[in-house]
């Protein structure tokens, strides 16, 4: 290696030694590293920054994906569209038809919420977006939409699919944000029961179709088939929302809590075009941010609790 | 650094080219045996260029790659700067074996590669990985001979040119 090496071997262990050390060095930086953003999320807003910085490198990987996807839209050709036209068209009306009876509904609602004293609920509003091309690493939970802070958008914000509640936007550029699915290991969701009431916390259990219910009482009433719904507590993701079917109940022998695996009725995994929820903000239920993570409240029978107190 | 300006458009279109490679979407069957790409290049212009030898580099190369896959941050970072180290320490051998043996070494590293990643995995206690998981220092071998026979080609008209 060096030419003074053949005859010093002195020298060549002093290189390996420093090549050594150099490894040592980085090896523990990136351990260092690693931890603080697995313990504390120390590196958090350093990581966004980084994020935000690399954005053209989507952007860029993505154009040719859009561009392949419209070239592959305008060579369809102009029968499948008018075939297409008339579903969609047949669909619509069927949608107008249905949203009559729920004008309906809202009314008696509203007039039955007048009666109760209990506060309106925010009708809320919808953005779409769109899933970019963008693989990232299999095991991270999340995904990346093209719409970004120039769309409005802003960190905590819910995301759904057709089916339910996806995630919620996490690190937010100027034209592409990324999501977080509800299936993180670090994402917990304040839900509810729709039969019973029930109000729990789901968390992300690292596996993209599956959440867990790790802290039920253990004389829960709970089945497999049903409905969980965003209680709206925690303010961040708006009331009634669909978020998963419980799956299987187990009541381990020894422990204090049952646990209950559900799966999320959103397709995580294939969803291409996603909602993004205009979230009625802490400020529609500020008295009950407190609450959110705090475990099983199941005293509580309605979800409307959370909304009386306000005037 | 540049020696004789020689490689410098080729590495750099390497290294562009790495990432469309590893955020490209791929079928949800064959996504977890995405090869590893970064590191294919990494070794590729460590052992034929000797360029990209510092470990500094390696590490900064993987802090890029886990902030855009979103992965825990170091994580490439620590397992490139192990590969970048296990290179440079048989570099010598490893560049006079015939190009077969050669991607048999490649495919060794990646598979070390992957024992400090599932290490890394464990640790923090996601899924574990689908066996195509363990394909993936299999297709970096099957793709090293074709690499190695790119990126030569290009240096090669590269070097021709400006002289």
């Amino acid at each position: 290696m060096t030419p003074s090496g053949g005859s010093w071997p002195a020298a060549i262990d002093g290189e390996a030694a420093a090549r050594i050390a150099r490894l040592m060095f980085y090896g523990l930086l990136a351990i260092v590293l690693m931890t603080l953003d697995y313990r504390g999320h120390y590196v958090e807003s350093l990581r966004g920054l980084a994020w935000r910085a690399l954005e053209p490198v989507f952007v860029a990987v993505e154009a040719p994906f859009d561009l392949g996807q419209r070239l592959g839209e305008e060579m369809r050709d102009r029968h499948e569209l008018m075939d297409r036209l008339a579903v969609l068209e047949r669909e619509r009306r069927e949608r107008e038809a249905e949203l009559v009876l729920l004008e309906e509904l809202r009314e008696d609602n509203r007039e039955l919420r007048a009666l109760l004293a209990a506060s309106q609920r925010i009708a809320p509003s919808f953005q779409s977006a769109e899933l970019m091309s963008i693989d990232l690493n299999p095991w991270s939970h999340r995904v990346l939409i093209n719409r970004g802070s120039r769309d409005g958008l802003s960190p905590g914000q819910p995301v759904m699919d057709i089916h339910g509640v996806m995630g919620q936007v996490d690190e937010v550029a100027l034209n592409t944000a990324q999501i977080i699915l509800i299936s993180d290991p670090d994402h917990a969701l304040p839900v509810r029961v729709q039969r019973t009431g029930l109000r729990t916390v789901a968390y992300g259990s690292g596996r993209i179709n599956q959440l867990r219910l790790t802290d039920l009482p253990m004389n829960v009433d709970l089945q497999p088939g049903d409905m969980l719904v965003t209680s709206g507590l925690g303010g961040a993701f708006p009331a009634g929302l669909p978020v998963a079917e419980v799956e299987s109940l187990s009541r381990p022998v020894g422990e204090a809590f049952a646990r209950a695996t559900v799966r999320p009725v959103a397709r995580l995994d294939r969803a291409r075009h996603v909602l993004v929820v205009d979230s009625p903000g802490a400020s529609a239920e500020p008295e009950e941010t407190g609450t959110e993570g705090s475990g099983p409240d199941s005293e509580q029978p309605a979800d409307n609790a959370a909304t009386e107190s306000t005037p | 650094m540049s020696k004789r300006g020689v490689a410098n458009w080729t590495m750099a279109l390497s290294l562009i080219a790495v990432l469309p490679l590893t955020l490209m979407p791929l079928p949800d069957a064959f996504s977890d045996a995405r090869p590893y790409w970064a590191a294919l290049v990494m070794i590729y212009w460590n052992l034929e260029a000797g360029r990209l030898r510092h470990l500094g580099q390696a590490f900064l190369g993987g802090l890029v790659l886990d902030v855009l896959t979103a992965s825990l941050l170091g994580q490439h970072a620590l397992s490139l700067v192990i590969i970048s180290y296990l290179v440079e320490r048989f570099r010598y051998r490893i560049r006079f074996f015939p190009p077969w043996q050669q991607a048999a070494v490649v495919m060794l590293l990646l598979f070390n590669d992957r024992i400090v990643q599932l290490w890394i995995i464990g640790l923090v206690g996601d899924r574990w990985p689908t066996w195509q998981w363990w394909l993936a220092p299999v297709i970096g071998m099957l793709l090293w001979p074709w690499l190695f026979l790119l990126l030569d080609a290009l240096r090669q008209k590269e070097r021709r040119r400006p002289a």
